[in-house]
Formats: structure tokens, C-alpha cells, sequence
């Protein structure tokens, strides 16, 4: 069954992006905006992965497209003074990547996440990230890299937001992704990708 | 497939709670208003009653200057109205009264103090994230607010009086039940203890205001002494503002 649903992952990230487009509210004005503690941010990512062979033991061209919903919490007002005046939220995201390559399979997982955003350029606000947890994937097995289906997967990454409403913001940015099983069974060579993203939150 | 239920059913109750004992929320505020015991209360007869101008609003926010909320006036203003004690209203900004009748002036500011403690916010959110969310009902966050509020009261013989109230509060949640209504919730609930401390000290000097306390002066015509600003050293220079409105001679 799964096997079946082999789902171009460019066309995918074109549809979901190109859908956003027409909500745009262009004459949005010049509100800023207003995220504080207790603020939720809502969204929806989706990236496409491709492989970082670090060292020669690493084979596998794992590739394919990556689609992580996500939830999170501003758990801070706006600190310091400078550029690096920012807020710190955390939450979760589930990851799910399809892998067209080597063999099409499928992996799926839950990562709490903590982020840091500058607010210093008002609607424009870059940010940095990190998340990690629990990984099953059904491509282990398949490739030298790895043994056993449960994994952990870790990612660390950068990425801008604009806000194009004060509760709504497009996301662009890069991740650096990590699978493996933290030794549980070997070999736990593991797989590291390259991840360009995009995507939409809301906040409320 | 028993024990496969068993363990995703165990996965099931533990999150459910999780997230339920993760909502809780409450807010201390300190003198609370609902628990004062009885307001004080004085009669004034309608005719004895003047009109209250505002002449001058500031804001502070950890002791630096703000621009003056309309949204503050205006509730300072109804907290005024409700005690009854004026008969009408002027607030910043609009015509002043017809010159010769008798008027109070009111100055006020406002101070804010918020404390969100981000710095211990952040590393508990980080330890929540790690836990999976499993601690977030055993970690409590804070987040405090503390108003002063100044009210100086120029009667139209040009008496001064100066009220001053302050209140304090914490807002206490575990991650899942933070919001910004939280936030707003303890930034009215301590501002109403604030306002109603204030309102207390006013009514007690209802006489003062009576329009039978004191007569017009001779010449309606004030002269008012027009400088810059000091500039502020510290929050607490504000109480030495000094006002230099006085009749001419």
C-alpha cells in the first residue's frame, strides 16, 4: 500500500506553497506583529531532502520530499537590546519524509523543538532552531547505514519569517538533518541531509 | 496485540494527562481588590460637585517613558467617574472648562513594572522540551507586573493634593496554559487594585473638593510658569515635578 504512493515531492511543495499565494492579504499595512507570551504559532513546513555522504562510509543518495507540521509556544517577551533582541518559543513537530531514493519507503517522527527569533527588523524576522526525537523509519534495513527501524532524527537549522499579516508569516530557511538510532544496534553509520524549506504559521 | 493496545493506551493516558495537569494557570495579586472588606463611602450633594480636567497623563514602562495609553486614560477615567465625585469629565486634550469656573486639574502617571523572568523562562522551556512535554505539569513558570499609579489634583484656588497607590501581582502557569488573555488578565487585575487603592484615598477627601471648600479667587485669570521637562534621573524624580500654576496678582 505504501509503496504505491509514490508522490512527486516537488509537485507536492508547489501545490501547497502555490495555494497560499492568492491568501495573501496584500494591503495587510503596516501592523506589526504583536507575539508575547502565551502567543501559538501554527504551521506548516515542507522541504526537500538531499544528502550530505559526510565520510566514505556513508553509500546511500537518500532523497525526498519532507512535510512537518508544527505547533509552538512563545514562552518569552523580547529580550536584549540590539540586533539579537529576540524571543524564545518551543513546541513540537512531526516529520514525516518520503524517500524516493534509494528505495521508495517512508519515515515518521515526533520532535520537540525550541526556536529563537529576532525581532529587531519588525516583519521580517530570522530565526534559529533546533529539534529532536523519536524516528521510525521503514528504510533501515535497505541501505548500510542502518540497522533497525526505531531512530532518533535531529535537526538544527536557520530560516527568516515574513509576516504578511500581523498572525500569519511565510517561512524560508535550511536545516541540517541527522538520523540514527544513538547505538542501539549496529551499524549506526547514519544518514545527514542537507534540508532547504518552506512554509506558512499562523499565530494566535 | 494485547500488550500492543496496552502500551499505546498507556501512551494515550499519559499524554492526556500531560496536557491536562499542563494547563493550569492562576494569578496573586497583592493588595487584591475582592478582598477589601468594604469601600469607603461619602455623600456629596449634586450641586457641590465640580468638574475633574485632565491636564497631564505619563506613562512609564521599567522606568522608561512611554507614549500615554488611551486605553489607560480611559479606564482611569470611568475608575474616577464611578466614585461619583465629580460632576463631569475632561479628558486630555478637549476643551477646558469656561475660565472662572471652578475646575480640578488632575495630573497622572502611571508606571508599569514587568518582570517575565525570560532568562529562567527559556531554560525551562528547553528542560520541558527535552522531557517530551512530560514535565510541563510539574514546572511552573511566572511572570510578573507591578503598577504605580500617581494622581496629583489641583483644586481651582490652586491646592495640590497627590495620591499614590501601587499593586503587584504573578501570573503562575505550566507551559500549556499560558496565553496572552493570561497576560492581560493580571495586567487588569492588578491595575484594578491599583486604581481602586486610589479611588479609596480620593473619596476620603471628598470635602476638599466640594465646589462650597473653597471660593474663586478674586482674579479668575491664572498664570501658568511654561519650562521643558526636567530630565528623569530615576523613576522616582517624577514625585518632584514641580507645579508653579498660581493666581496673578
Amino acid at each position: 500500500m505504501w509503496n504505491r504512493m509514490h508522490i512527486p515531492g516537488w509537485l507536492l511543495i508547489a501545490l501547497i506553497l502555490g495555494s497560499l499565494v492568492p491568501t495573501v492579504d496584500v494591503h495587510a499595512g503596516d501592523l506589526s506583529p504583536a507575539i508575547t507570551v502565551g502567543t501559538q504559532e501554527v504551521g506548516l513546513t515542507v522541504g526537500y531532502m538531499i544528502p550530505q555522504r559526510l565520510t566514505v562510509e556513508h553509500k546511500t543518495n537518500q532523497q525526498g520530499p519532507v512535510f512537518m507540521p508544527s505547533w509552538m509556544m512563545t514562552i518569552t517577551d523580547p529580550v536584549g537590546n540590539g540586533w539579537y533582541r529576540g524571543q524564545v518559543s518551543i513546541g513540537a513537530e512531526v516529520v514525516y519524509i518520503q524517500f524516493n531514493e534509494p528505495v521508495l519507503t517512508h519515515g515518521i517522527g515526533f520532535t520537540p523543538k525550541i526556536k529563537y527569533t529576532f525581532v529587531a527588523w519588525d516583519r521580517i524576522r530570522p530565526y534559529v532552531e533546533f529539534a529532536g526525537g523519536p524516528f521510525w523509519t521503514d528504510l533501515a534495513g535497505e541501505i548500510p547505514e542502518e540497522s533497525v527501524e526505531f531512530n532518533f532524527v535531529l535537526s538544527a537549522g536557520f530560516g527568516v519569517s515574513w509576516f504578511i499579516t500581523p498572525q500569519m508569516s511565510l517561512n524560508a530557511g535550511y536545516r541540517f538533518q541527522h538520523i540514527s538510532n544513538a547505538g542501539i544496534q549496529y551499524p549506526n553509520i547514519g544518514l545527514n541531509a542537507s534540508l532547504p524549506f518552506g512554509g506558512f504559521s499562523f499565530y494566535f | 496485540m494485547t500488550h500492543h493496545l496496552f502500551r499505546w493506551t498507556l501512551f494515550g493516558l499519559i499524554g492526556m494527562t500531560t496536557t491536562t495537569l499542563g494547563c493550569g494557570r492562576w494569578i496573586d495579586v497583592i493588595p487584591s481588590s475582592t478582598l477589601q472588606q468594604e469601600s469607603v463611602t461619602r455623600s456629596i450633594s449634586t450641586d457641590e460637585r465640580v468638574p475633574l480636567v485632565m491636564d497631564g497623563f505619563r506613562m512609564m514602562q521599567n522606568g522608561a517613558p512611554q507614549n500615554p495609553s488611551a486605553e489607560i486614560e480611559r479606564r482611569i477615567l470611568n475608575t474616577v467617574q464611578e466614585t461619583r465625585l465629580f460632576s463631569t469629565l475632561v479628558p486630555l486634550g478637549n476643551n477646558v472648562a469656561t475660565l472662572g469656573e471652578k475646575a480640578v486639574t488632575a495630573r497622572i502617571t502611571f508606571d508599569e513594572t514587568i518582570e517575565p523572568h525570560s532568562g529562567e523562562a527559556a531554560w525551562k522551556g528547553f528542560v520541558i522540551g527535552a522531557s517530551m512535554f512530560l514535565l510541563s505539569p510539574a514546572i511552573e513558570l511566572n511572570y510578573d507586573y507591578a503598577t504605580k499609579a500617581t494622581l496629583e489634583l489641583e483644586r481651582w484656588d490652586g491646592q495640590v493634593k497627590r495620591y499614590e497607590a501601587q499593586s503587584a501581582g504573578t501570573a503562575h502557569y505550566n507551559l500549556f496554559g499560558a496565553s496572552p488573555i493570561m497576560i492581560s488578565e493580571l495586567k487588569g487585575q492588578v491595575a484594578e487594585a491599583c486604581l481602586t487603592e486610589l479611588m479609596d484615598q480620593l473619596v476620603r477627601d471628598t470635602p476638599f473638593y466640594m465646589a462650597s471648600s473653597s471660593p474663586l479667587p478674586d482674579s479668575p485669570i491664572l498664570t501658568v510658569t511654561v519650562k521643558s521637562r526636567t530630565p528623569l534621573r530615576s523613576p522616582a524624580s517624577l514625585s518632584a515635578i514641580p507645579v508653579s500654576t498660581s493666581p496673578a496678582p
